[in-house]
């Protein structure tokens, strides 16, 4: 072969690079980001990365003055491992033209990730697809595209249950941008960024309102309301949370009880007692393995705890009450939260614990004052829980600590004649379901399988999972998982 | 036999019939003599006077226009039509029926929850085996399979409340309330919490408001006629003459997309879900050339334009999965300018919510037919027809001459173009007349033609088209049943 065939193609790559542009770079660091490169190197096991079309990508190669519209411009793509698991990921680049998406490499990377069932993980800060002019862009969009090929949002659709979906938003993430964040299972933001689906430009035009992306959609607001999984500090953080979230996908052989595990009943206190309501975090710390409590939407409607863990090993999703918020009731929000969690851990076989400790539902609405109000009452949001347990057919081990008043049990932890029995419906001797403690009700009712020591309850749930293998090989995917 | 053996049976039933409230809904409902009542000397207690009659719930099987429903009615004359173990197996028994022979399943829930000294009714806390059946699950087994429908007429507490909150459609006559009692209080007594029924409506989740019970009754029979086979008629209603006078002469200006559907459906045949709810997105049963089907619509007249918002998003995706179960081709009428945006609409969790619709016509195997009436911009027209490629496409697109489509609406992209001018602007008035200005330059005069011209739509149509350009493609579709469900239908 001429050997300038090789030099060029190398010259063309080389210009792709980060050091082939120490300024943007550097202004990059300046602002406390990461590029898109770097963001990748960090996420993926080193020597694994294959990169694709890469020169597709980014026109830099272009004379400056002279970047016309590069379709696949605006980031890199890459097949790669997070701790010997097999990822794709696909990194915006917001110093080019705005991190416009390279949809054709995406799309094909869905495909891969489709078949294959390779969790994704996407970096996507942005403004949405990149303004053209405008009276090119009244052009009607083309619907009719072709068949069997992926599109960008629907192979996001397609992947949602069949793979983990993980979302890294560090920078204001607009319109398309916000919608892959948006339909992605997961969803990781650093500090002072946003996500929404039109941006200041957009806002000002329709509403005459002048607002930063922070004030108009700063993901500290979506921390609150729910509409992002996770805030970090910064993109190191945001990197290394989801090769945490990811990490899950496996299990492992076994792990060590938490330090103090045989002290878990003093964490609950006496209700009646001086000491009022009790944190359910530390309880749930002291059932799984050593440091493996990874908090899910930690500080939206916190009176329900939804959490990936370890239990000798084994990944599950803990779903409890919280008694120290709203005395552990379930409002609208909280039991949305649930549901979607019950969805979360049905489509990647992860069991779930359940452990209620709840007066109920309440329902939250506007008085006629005008003033925000709450009372006991349910509405479907409630019963959408109930229904996504009823369907789940992962195992569940449900554990009653204290009280389990109305629908709140079923929004937790299911009927216990659903589509998949319960494998465990066990009680702590501080059960208080009204008529009788938890003794009565078992002597009585059969209502739970057994009345256990708190300190016992983890060997209880470890041995009987070891009975249940995980069946990730299932042919298809069961059902998408709820956005919200 | 002895007599006295006879005596005992008719007197005990003559003693069930006064639980004369539910019997007399129930025979409102079904077709005459085909009624077979499950349970009727099922009693509060086994004593031969137990003076409950019927336990409190009126249950069975019956037919509705010829087709098969079990039918349950609690009464609040007998002790305010609370729930005991054994009128919730009487429900069991029916919901087991229900989920193995496909039928539906009405209930009449207005009543107050657990009887008192009958603990353990709902949620039971109790571990059963798998063959145990209980009601909760019955109807979550039932969603998505047959239809699952609740009547409201007056207090419903607790139980009562969660059994109507688990139905796919919830029939509510105006002034009921729904509600719980609430913990105990130091005094051992329970407040009670109401709210009307009115609230849950406009909150989604009460489907339909009616006058009365006869008007319940009737729109119980009405909604199962979709699940069967409509209603006899295939005349197109006299609105269909007026359908190209809708959408007005200026592109801006609004109109009541109700007039769309009703132009479009058979005469009389409309059934609007959720009126009282996201105003901006309209969902209605009709038959098309008598052939049930839903609609789904953008509505220009409500306060956002037709604009999507987080309420339209959860609306139009239960919409399509309730659509998607019942085997009813999604015909979809849009006009709108994309998703909502702004700062209510962010702290609404519209980049969440918004996948929302987009997942459900994602994973709909039913046809679903989309008519562009006039705009869609931005994420907008995948909103009401889907990304089409991966899994499915519409089976057909079709678009009016008045279809305006693009990343961004002609207002926006003439803000962005002219900023500078519109932010020196003296006044909001002049401001909005530069935008205006420009926007009316830049549009399309032939935009249907082009649109058609690029294949962006399988053909644009004249109004008048519309409705038999639709029924004949759905006539090569026949409506199939499969056999097993396919998913069930997300409460909210």
């Amino acid at each position: 072969m001429d050997p300038r065939l090789i030099e060029e193609l190398a010259a063309v790559k080389a210009a792709q690079l980060d050091e082939a542009r120490p300024g943007v770079v550097a202004a990059v660091h300046q602002a406390g980001r990461l590029t898109a490169r770097e963001r990748v190197g960090e996420l993926l096991d080193p020597g694994t990365e294959v990169e694709y079309g890469s020169i597709a990508a980014i026109d830099r190669a272009a004379p400056e003055g002279t970047r016309g519209w590069v379709a696949e411009a605006g980031g890199v793509d890459y097949i790669g491992t997070v701790d010997g698991q097999t990822v794709i990921t696909s990194s915006t680049d917001f110093t080019d033209r705005g991190g416009g998406y390279g949809a054709g490499r995406l799309e094909r990377l869905f495909a891969l990730a489709q078949e294959h069932r390779w969790p994704l993980v996407l970096f996507v800060d942005g403004g949405g697809s990149r303004a053209r002019h405008p009276r090119v862009g009244l052009g009607h969009l083309e619907l009719n595209g072709p068949f069997g090929r992926y599109q960008l949002f629907d192979g996001v659709a397609e992947l949602s249950g069949w793979v983990p979906t993980v979302a890294v938003v560090s920078g204001p993430s607009f319109a398309g941008h916000a919608s892959l964040a948006g339909f992605s299972d997961f969803v990781i933001a650093t500090g002072g960024s946003s996500i929404g689906m039109g941006g200041p430009p957009m806002v000002e035009a329709a509403l005459g309102l002048a607002l930063s992306a922070s004030e108009l959609a700063g993901v500290e607001m979506h921390e609150m309301t729910g509409g992002i999984d996770l805030l970090v500090d910064d993109e190191h953080q945001a990197i290394a949370a989801a090769r945490r979230y990811l990490s899950y996908w496996q299990d492992e052989p076994a792990g060590p009880a938490a330090a103090g595990a045989e002290r878990i009943a003093e964490l609950v206190t006496d209700r009646a007692g001086a000491d009022g309501p009790y944190d359910m975090v530390p309880v749930l710390e002291a059932l799984v393995d050593e440091g493996s409590l990874f908090g899910l939407r930690p500080q939206f409607a916190r009176s329900v705890i939804t959490a990936f863990a370890r239990i000798d090993g084994r990944s599950v999703g803990i779903l409890a009450s919280q008694p120290g918020v709203d005395d552990g009731a379930i409002d609208e929000q909280a039991a949305t939260k649930a549901a979607r969690f019950v969805e979360l851990c049905d489509a990647y076989e992860l069991p779930i614990v359940a452990v209620i400790d709840t007066p109920g539902c309440i329902t939250r609405f506007t008085g006629d004052d005008g003033t925000p109000q709450s009372q006991p009452g349910i509405n479907r949001w409630h019963t959408r829980a109930v229904m996504a347990h009823h369907h789940r057919t992962v195992p569940l081990f449900a554990v009653q600590v204290g009280r389990g008043g109305g629908l709140g049990p079923a929004v937790l932890g299911g009927m216990t004649g659903g589509r998949s029995t319960p494998v465990l419906w066990a009680a702590w001797p501080s059960t208080d379901i009204g008529s009788g403690d938890g003794f009565a009700a078992v002597r009585n009712q059969h209502a739970y399988d057994d009345v256990i020591a708190p300190a016992e309850t983890r060997q209880r749930i470890s041995r009987l999972l070891a009975r249940l293998p995980r069946q990730l090989d299932r042919p298809a995917k069961k059902h998408p998982i709820d956005t919200w | 036999m002895d007599a006295e053996l006879l005596t005992q049976i008719t007197d005990a039933r003559d003693r069930a019939l006064k639980a004369t409230t539910a019997r007399n809904r129930i025979e409102r409902l079904v077709d005459p003599g085909s009624f077979v009542e499950y349970g009727v000397l099922a009693g509060e207690s086994s004593d031969p006077d137990d003076d409950a009659p019927a336990d409190g719930l009126v249950a069975g099987v019956g037919q509705v226009h010829g087709h098969p429903v079990t039918v349950a009615s609690y009464d609040t004359t007998v002790r305010d039509g609370t729930q005991t173990d054994r009128n919730m197996r009487k429900l069991v028994r029916l919901l087991y029926l229900a989920n193995r022979h496909r039928w539906p399943f009405v209930v009449f829930v207005d009543g107050d929850g657990a009887r008192p000294g009958h603990p353990w009714v709902v949620p039971p806390i109790v571990v059963y085996n798998r063959g145990r059946f209980d009601v909760y699950e019955g109807l979550a087994e039932l969603s998505g399979w047959a239809p699952t429908i609740a009547v409201i007429s007056g207090r419903t507490l607790d139980g009562n409340a969660g059994l109507a909150l688990l139905c796919d459609c919830v029939i509510a006559t105006a002034g009921s309330t729904i509600g719980s009692r609430g913990p105990a209080g130091p005094d051992g007594e329970a407040t009670i919490h109401t709210r009307p029924v009115e609230a849950l409506a406009a909150d989604g989740s009460v489907d339909l408001i009616v006058d009365d019970e006869i008007h319940a009754i009737d729109t119980v029979a009405d909604y199962l006629a979709y699940w069967g086979d409509g209603f006899g008629t295939d005349e197109p209603s006299p609105a269909h003459d007026l359908i190209a006078d809708i959408v007005p002469d200026d592109r801006r200006h609004p109109y009541d997309v109700r007039r769309v559907i009703e132009a479009l459906a058979d005469a009389g045949t409309v059934l609007e879900l959720g009126e009282r709810w996201a105003p901006s997105m309209v969902t209605a049963l009709a038959t098309l050339g008598g052939r049930p089907i839903g609609m789904m619509a953008n509505q220009p007249l409500s306060p956002v334009a037709g604009a999507i918002d987080s309420p339209a998003a959860d609306k139009a995706a239960r919409f399509v999965e309730l659509c998607d179960a019942y085997e009813l081709p999604i015909v979809s009428l849009v006009d709108n300018p994309g998703y909502m945006v702004g700062p209510d609409a962010e702290r609404g969790g519209i980049a969440r919510h918004h996948a929302r619709p987009l997942a459900a016509l994602h994973h709909r195997t039913v046809p679903l037919c989309s008519v562009q009436l006039r705009k869609a911009y931005g994420l907008g027209p995948f909103a009401m027809s889907g990304w089409g490629a991966s899994r499915l496409m519409p089976e057909l697109r079709l678009a009016w001459p008045s279809v305006e489509s693009g990343g961004m609406s002609l207002e926006g992209a003439a803000f962005l173009v002219k900023r500078k001018e519109i932010r020196a602007a003296g006044s909001p008035e002049e401001a909005r007349a530069i935008r205006d200005t420009y926007a009316k330059e830049m549009r399309d005069p032939a935009s249907g033609v082009s649109a058609g011209r690029t294949f962006s739509f399988d053909d644009v149509i004249l109004p008048g088209e519309t409705r038999d350009r639709i029924i004949a493609l759905l006539g090569a579709i026949p409506r199939v049943f499969p056999a097993a469900k396919k998913h069930p239908i997300d409460p909210r």
